[in-house]
């Protein structure tokens, strides 16, 4: 177990949640004394970041014994918002007790096998989460790529990608798919290996039902796990709307992985702090509706091609989504973007922005001029990477990889080739 | 967590229970009237629960509402865990918010008394683009000292003092077996004050009852301080929220001067409506003439149950 100092400021945020609660450690001395040498001291928290990155703590207790006597642990959880899902908490805390076994000289092995018997840890239980029939992405048109699947938590994260060389990774937002990249992966994957995953929850992704599946730490942490796992390194992201919020924390969090970032129509949390009237409107929306018709959302969002968009291109962005139940995280995104300081997200994402600050990596900001929702989003990014080059696409919209995408694409390409 | 209710108690709350888990325990909730109808939570404080509201159920759901009372974890019919850490501000609220989740409640009410006030709103204010009115009454939403009743040591802060507390709230139930009838101006019958206490009976059931008064935040560093900051920071994006106060003069909980504060607070509510004949537990003294108001005021201010 690596035991850690929380950030400051971090645990104040956080609801500490006790999972297991005044544990007698005195009928087994050699155990305690064992837990003391391996978390380092007697009494006092001691604190780790699980592999779903949510932040424990070991609780000991020292009754003047010579060795701890007592002990607690602790999950931590965005203050006021309901507590992830348990299977998360079940694997977390199977990974301390076979930590803790081992550390106190009993079997590891045994604790496995318990667990197994006890049907423990567990994943999604069943119906938790839900899969779009293959059926609804048929002859969808202009996207005509082969789907693939990462595996992420139990979780299919679908993905295309075309041509090769170093990995572009195209990542869409709020609430569309891959579908959304089609008119720039030809001129893209001429220069790079082009991936455009779909976000969970989205797409031909898999799609949980728990409103609590969802928060702006398991979109970032889905993302880094998926890099991982294809291995994915000198990547150039290109990202938009909630493709930036998770990605530049993705970025940030794993520099090394990445060399060169073209955002757009995106921004980052905690720092846009107040956001405008057009997206509060948006906002207020999306938390009353029950279902969003997205094909008609991006209809009517779109500029320059909003007259000239094929209805069957349209069709393709509600292809996804066959009923309300597909929606959870499509109509959690606009709430889960971090507006305040203390909301669930803004702590991570004000890290993020931190570190984003100090990487000198090439950074393109290309942007349409009518998008009222992510107006400030450019400014607030430009200041971060003031060495940003800028690019404008004249009646180019929120989706601008639908009002502009050849451009977009080309610029882009453009970029890469001056950039390194 | 009690499973079945005793028989006796049928007749007095003969609504059917309902239950799910909210942040690992399970909650349990009445939930009336029509599922298209508008949302209304009833919540309750220290030390009731659904029973509390029970002359609300069939006005609101007459008048096209869907009424929702549930339980606060630690109270009532829903579990009952023993400790202080799981009981807190925060995780009430994340309690509530999960339960918001869960139904996918849109366009609600929230009905405050007590703690329900403080832990509905700051819930609600995690949803606040769902939530549509605010009814309050003998509740408070700030920090500092509030009436002569809690500055009192006589009995109030004695009766949860450090070792003093679990004495007198856990093995005695001074609170959880006397509370409502110590309080209540009309007279309650037996059963009724059974309804209250019964879900008190197990030992160690009571933690809540003394978690509560400890958490009320008069000064800095108190418990529930900096989550009680926290919802008096975001007080004004209730401003265009219908909010209706109802206030018992002759309570000694939360008195006149409360009230005083709770305008302060809430600028845009509407004019206090004062129910004489009630003290803290007015919703148990004056459950008709308030269960007619709150339906009164949300037709008003609404439009309406459906």
């Amino acid at each position: 177990m690596n035991f850690i100092e929380p950030l400051p400021g971090e645990l104040e945020r956080l609801r500490p949640d006790p999972l297991i609660f005044e544990e007698e450690l005195d009928f087994l001395p050699r155990a305690a004394a064992a837990l003391e040498q391996a978390a380092g001291g007697r009494s006092g928290r001691f604190y780790w970041r699980s592999r779903h990155d949510h932040l424990y703590c070991l609780e000991l207790g020292d009754l003047g014994r010579g060795r701890p006597s007592t002990a607690a642990v602790f999950g931590h959880w965005e203050r006021y918002e309901p507590r992830p899902p348990e299977h998360e908490i079940d694997r977390d805390l199977m990974a301390f007790h076979l930590w803790f076994a081992a550390a106190a000289g009993l079997d590891p092995e045994a604790v496995g096998k318990v667990a197994e018997r006890a049907g423990l840890p567990g994943s999604w239980p069943a119906g938790a989460v839900l899969r779009t029939p293959d059926e609804r992405f048929a002859n969808l048109p202009g996207f005509d790529y082969e789907p693939r699947c990462a595996v992420v938590e139990n979780l299919r994260a679908a993905y295309v990608e075309a041509g090769s060389g170093d990995p572009i990774l195209m990542l869409h937002g709020e609430p569309t798919w891959g579908y959304l990249y089609r008119r720039m992966i030809p001129a893209l994957s001429k220069i790079g290996r082009v991936i455009v995953p779909d976000l969970i929850g989205f797409g031909r992704s898999d799609k949980p039902a728990a409103p609590n599946a969802y928060s702006f730490r398991a979109h970032v942490r889905w993302m880094r796990k998926f890099i991982e796992q294809l291995g994915l390194e000198r990547i150039t992201l290109v990202c938009q709307d909630w493709g930036g919020l998770i990605g530049l924390c993705v970025l940030a969090e794993n520099s090394s992985r990445f060399t060169r970032l073209a955002a757009t129509h995106t921004g980052i949390g905690g720092v846009d702090r107040k956001p405008g009237e057009a997206f509060r409107k948006w906002r207020a929306f999306s938390q009353r509706t029950r279902f969003m018709d997205a094909p008609r959302m991006i209809a009517r969002t779109l500029v320059k091609r909003r007259e000239s968009i094929g209805a069957d291109e349209l069709a393709a962005y509600g292809a996804p989504f066959p009923g309300p139940e597909y929606q959870t995280a499509a109509l959690a995104f606009p709430r889960l973007v971090p507006i305040r300081p203390d909301h669930p997200g803004a702590f991570q994402a004000a890290q993020a922005a931190a570190k984003l600050r100090k990487l000198d990596l090439p950074v393109f900001l290309p942007w349409g001029d009518s998008d009222p929702i992510t107006s400030r989003g450019r400014a607030a990014l430009h200041d971060i990477f003031p060495h940003a080059v800028a690019a404008d696409l004249p009646g180019g919209g929120h989706f601008i990889q639908e009002d502009c995408g050849e451009e977009l694409a080309d610029l882009i390409a453009a970029w890469m080739q001056d950039a390194l | 967590m009690l499973k079945t209710r005793p028989d006796w108690l049928e007749p007095l709350f003969p609504w059917r229970r309902h239950a799910l888990v909210v942040n690992g325990r399970r909650m349990a909730y009445i939930d009336e009237g029509p599922r298209g109808g508008r949302p209304v939570l009833l919540l309750s404080g220290n030390p009731t629960w659904g029973f509390l509201y029970r002359d609300f159920i069939e006005p609101l759901t007459a008048a096209g509402y869907r009424a929702i009372a549930p339980d606060w974890i630690g109270a009532g019919y829903s579990d009952h865990p023993p400790r202080d850490a799981s009981l807190t501000f925060a995780h009430h609220v994340a309690d509530l918010v999960s339960l918001l989740d869960q139904l996918d409640l849109r366009g609600f009410v929230i009905v405050g008394q007590d703690w329900g006030g403080p832990q509905g709103i700051l819930a609600a204010l995690q949803r606040v683009e769902r939530l549509a009115a605010a009814v309050l009454m003998s509740t408070w939403l700030f920090t500092g000292t509030l009436s002569k009743f809690h500055r009192s040591p006589k009995p109030w802060t004695t009766w949860h003092a450090p070792l003093i507390g679990p004495y007198m709230m856990k093995r005695h139930k001074v609170l959880s077996h006397h509370g409502p009838t110590a309080l209540t101006v009309r007279g309650m019958t037996g059963e009724e004050a059974r309804a209250y206490h019964h879900v008190y009976d197990e030992p160690d059931s009571d933690a809540v009852v003394l978690t509560w008064p400890r958490t009320i935040p008069v000064t800095e560093g108190d418990r529930g301080w900096r989550d009680m900051k926290a919802l008096e920071a975001r007080l004004d994006e209730l401003a265009d929220i219908p909010t209706a106060l109802f206030w018992a003069p002759e309570d000694p909980v939360f008195t006149m001067e409360t009230l005083e504060r709770m305008q302060q607070a809430l600028p845009h509510a509407e004019e206090p409506v004062l129910f004489d004949r009630a003290r803290h537990f007015m919703q148990d003294d004056r459950g008709a003439d308030i269960a007619a108001a709150t339906v009164e005021f949300l037709d008003r201010r609404l439009g309406g149950g459906q």
